[in-house]
């Protein structure tokens, strides 16, 4: 667009050579001007448009973050329903009930869950990993290795490669 | 578009960071994700078994099993000598803070997308330069440019946007944390926050409120069932979790439930736990530990000098003022409604935020926004007295110098000694730093002139000159986080102010006439064995010398044998001198001169002197002391 610009102003130069200077030389001013306010023009249009973009792009990761937390936030009041669910098949397998019905309802559970990738983390005999457990407390046993998890207080979750809740754990230590 | 600036909260147990996006401040989320109740950013840094570098939510989920090598709450030691040993290595408390900041800016670039290399951070209001210097230090370690360092009320009431109000105002900021309590009385008014005081509690926090809801909890289900809940931590924890929730729940809605299937078992079966907590209830459970806030209110009202009635603001701050009880009672001992609008939790980082886009002209505002010193500044002069340079509660950034001069004859150098606090004796102050300014050619005490020049930056931050004004030669110091002044110690220190304020003017009394009569002493010496040695007749000259010799044995007792000794001299030398003048036939135009040389005592005074007087007493010294101001002052000087 510069560049028809600048021709545009040598064809008005050309065409008036003849012509005295002085009169010319406001013309000239005038032109000069217009083009220099195209300039800025698209200077301000080339910031607004890299703005709209920026706008576009943070908007898209606003409400992927908005949503991502939402649902875990959900998925964790499920969980809760879940964590009751096995709690209760326990305690009723304890009881000799008959569980068979509730082994589905919790099956269905586990499905929504990994419909979802979300994967309970490995606690119990691993080492503690402060990325995936939350200590709570220690226990000396000095035949098992430092930082060994013997007891989980309570289960962590991951989604995806982003630890929703990170599992309580009790650590082994030596005496 | 202007480079980002970041504005953070660097609390002592948890940190918090936003900036303006759009316009308006946005939280800046951890890494891991924000943690269920607190800030993003524990304030936790630790180094695992190999040796790796932890710092936050991470630093803290390990803390119980790594306890020695997890450094909590260094905002405790910043500004203070203490270093901390981990595995074998020495971290200053700056350095610590700095892995926080690290972490944070870290963070903070994934968020913004943005390389970050400029950030404001808060303070608490009673933080000394040494303090303030060690969180600028912790920044530029962390790769951060500190633009500006504010108070955290200040920013708080930034967040609630108290700087745009027109009118004067007094804003009680009340800021309650996980752990500790702050109450400030901060002035507003022509773009100035001032803060006039402040009081707290370094006991008490939401964390109280936590654990007397979980108790409740498990002392009701202990009465129905017969089951102690804490010793199964699997039971204890899943109460722990419900009890926060519940507390949440409870800042907006009228009653909840805490329903927990199967906590527990017993040989008749599953016992499960179902109880209903209600706002009132829960205002029950707390209402003890809200009432120990009130002192501090009252510490801060009584502080400011004000009348409670005189607030005209109040800003919350703080996690645990998000319940209704906090804001009513806060609201009720005050008498006036609290500001809303913005998150407590959030508001300090907000405002860190806003002042953040004030400089980085992303945010407009017709208010310059300035702080305060928070104490006292000044230099040491003869005799332990501090000399004031710039009094607390100076709308900084800003500069004042003072003229001193020498006390001894021929003294070539001077030492400096920058000190912060409230009481008059330099001793009960804390030093900041102190440096030398030497090759002042030798003359008479109090003839050169030594300008000394405090400026302070936008931060805080002191850079003192010392300059000989007939060299031109100067020297200067800008201070280094080297002070050891505890909060703790600052809070004594402003309330040792005012309980030994009595006693404080006695100490100075006795210096200063302590002063006043070894200057004296020093002066008569010189008049009787040079000036006006063939002029004073015998006997009057032995009459002299006996009452030196008397005032010199007075000075090692009291202030009241001194100022009559020193009576007892001045009376003696005035006959001589009376006698002399009135013996004496005067040149013409000789009567000014005269006057002059009797008005001054044969002293000779500076700019400041003159129109100071306490000055022109701190100004003598006497001959005796000169030898052992030339050793041990030969740096000392008086002024300095």
């Amino acid at each position: 667009m510069e560049n028809e610009n600048n021709k545009e102003l040598d064809a008005f130069t050309d065409s008036t050579e003849n012509n005295d200077d002085k009169e010319d030389a406001p013309e000239i001013e005038k032109v000069k001007d217009s083009q220099e306010e195209l300039l800025l023009c698209e200077d301000k249009l080339q910031r607004v448009l890299a703005d709209y973009q920026n706008l576009e792009r943070r908007s898209k990761m606003d409400v992927t973050q908005k949503v991502t937390l939402k649902v875990n936030q959900l998925m964790l009041d499920f969980i809760g329903i879940y964590e009751d669910f096995i709690r209760a098949k326990s305690a009723l397998t304890d009881e000799g009930a008959d569980t068979e019905g509730l082994l589905g309802v919790i099956k269905n559970m586990e499905t929504i869950l990994s419909e979802n990738n979300i994967k309970e983390i490995e606690a119990i005999g691993e080492i503690f990993n402060p990325k995936l457990h939350d200590a709570v407390s220690t226990v000396e046993d000095n035949l098992l290795e430092e930082g060994t998890i013997t007891q989980e207080v309570a289960k962590g979750y991951i989604s995806f490669q982003e630890v929703i809740k990170p599992s309580k754990v009790i650590v082994s230590k030596k005496k | 578009m202007a480079e980002k600036i970041i504005g953070i909260d660097l609390g002592t147990s948890n940190s918090a960071a936003a900036v303006i996006q759009g316009g308006k401040p946005t939280l800046i989320p951890a890494a891991e994700g924000t943690t269920v109740a607190g800030k993003a950013f524990p304030s936790i840094v630790a180094f695992s078994k190999d040796g790796d570098l932890l710092v936050g939510e991470p630093a803290r989920r390990q803390a119980v099993t790594n306890p020695d090598n997890t450094i909590r709450e260094a905002k405790r030691k910043m500004g203070t000598e203490f270093m901390y040993k981990i595995q074998g290595k020495e971290y200053k408390p700056q350095q610590i803070s700095a892995f926080i900041l690290q972490k944070i800016k870290r963070d903070a670039e994934a968020f913004t997308g943005d390389t970050i290399n400029k950030a404001v951070i808060t303070v608490p209001a009673y933080f000394n330069d040494n303090q303030r210097q060690a969180t600028k230090d912790a920044g530029t370690i962390a790769g951060l440019e500190v633009v500006r360092i504010i108070n955290e009320p200040t920013a708080a009431s930034l967040a609630f946007g108290l700087d745009k109000n027109k009118e004067d105002m007094k804003i009680l900021v009340f800021d309650l944390g996980g752990g500790t309590l702050d109450v400030t009385i901060m002035e507003m008014g022509g773009g100035v926050f001032e803060v006039m005081s402040t009081s707290g509690d370094t006991q008490l926090g939401g964390v109280d409120m936590d654990q007397a809801i979980k108790d409740y909890v498990i002392d009701e289900f202990r009465k129905k069932e017969g089951i102690d809940l804490s010793s199964n931590a699997q039971a204890a924890e899943r109460v722990r979790e419900s009890s926060e929730k519940a507390k949440i729940e409870l800042s907006t809605v009228m009653e909840t439930e805490i329903n927990l299937p199967f906590i527990a078992q017993d040989s008749s079966g599953a016992k499960n736990l179902e109880i209903k907590l209600t706002r009132a209830k829960l205002d029950d459970l707390i209402h003890s530990i809200v009432q120990r806030c009130k002192p501090s209110i009252e510490k801060a009202i009584e502080d400011a000098k004000i009348s409670i009635s005189d607030i005209t603001k109040i800003v919350l701050v703080g996690g645990p003022t998000r319940m209704p009880i906090v804001r009513k009672f806060v609201s009720n001992a005050v008498g006036k409604e609290a500001e809303s609008g913005v998150d407590p939790m959030e508001a300090v980082a907000f405002g860190a935020a806003v002042q953040a886009g004030i400089i980085a002209g992303d945010v407009t505002s017709d208010i310059v926004l300035l702080d305060v010193t928070p104490l006292t500044l000044g230099i040491e002069t003869l005799g332990g007295v501090r000399e004031p340079i710039i009094e607390r509660n100076t709308t900084i950034p800003t500069s004042k110098d003072k003229t001193f001069t020498t006390a001894a004859d021929s003294q070539t150098a001077v030492t400096i000694n920058v000190v912060q606090g409230e009481r008059p004796m330099v001793a009960d102050n804390v030093a900041l730093g102190s440096f030398n300014l030497t090759e002042i050619p030798p003359a008479p005490r109090g003839v050169p002139q030594i300008n000394v020049k405090f400026d302070i930056d936008a931060n805080g931050i002191i850079n003192v000159t010392a300059k000989d004004l007939g060299t031109g030669k100067d020297a200067k110091i800008t201070i280094e986080s080297s002070s050891k002044m505890s909060e703790d110690d600052v809070q004594k220190m402003k309330s040792d102010a005012e309980k030994f304020a009595e006693e404080d003017k006695k100490k100075k009394e006795e210096v200063d006439i302590k002063n006043e009569a070894e200057s004296f002493i020093y002066t008569t010496e010189k008049l009787v064995s040079q000036d006006l040695k063939d002029k004073i007749p015998q006997e009057k000259g032995i009459k002299i010398t006996d009452a030196i010799k008397e005032l010199k044995e007075s000075l090692t007792q009291g202030t009241d044998q001194i100022k009559l000794k020193l009576e007892a001299l001045k009376t003696i030398v005035n006959e001589v001198t009376t006698e002399l003048y009135k013996n004496a036939t005067p040149p013409p135009g000789a009567d000014q001169k005269s006057n002059q040389e009797q008005s001054s005592s044969g002293e000779q005074t500076t700019d400041e002197q003159k129109s100071d007087p306490e000055n022109n007493e701190e100004q003598k010294s006497d001959p005796e002391n000169n030898e052992e101001q030339k050793s041990d002052s030969e740096q000392k000087s008086e002024n300095p």
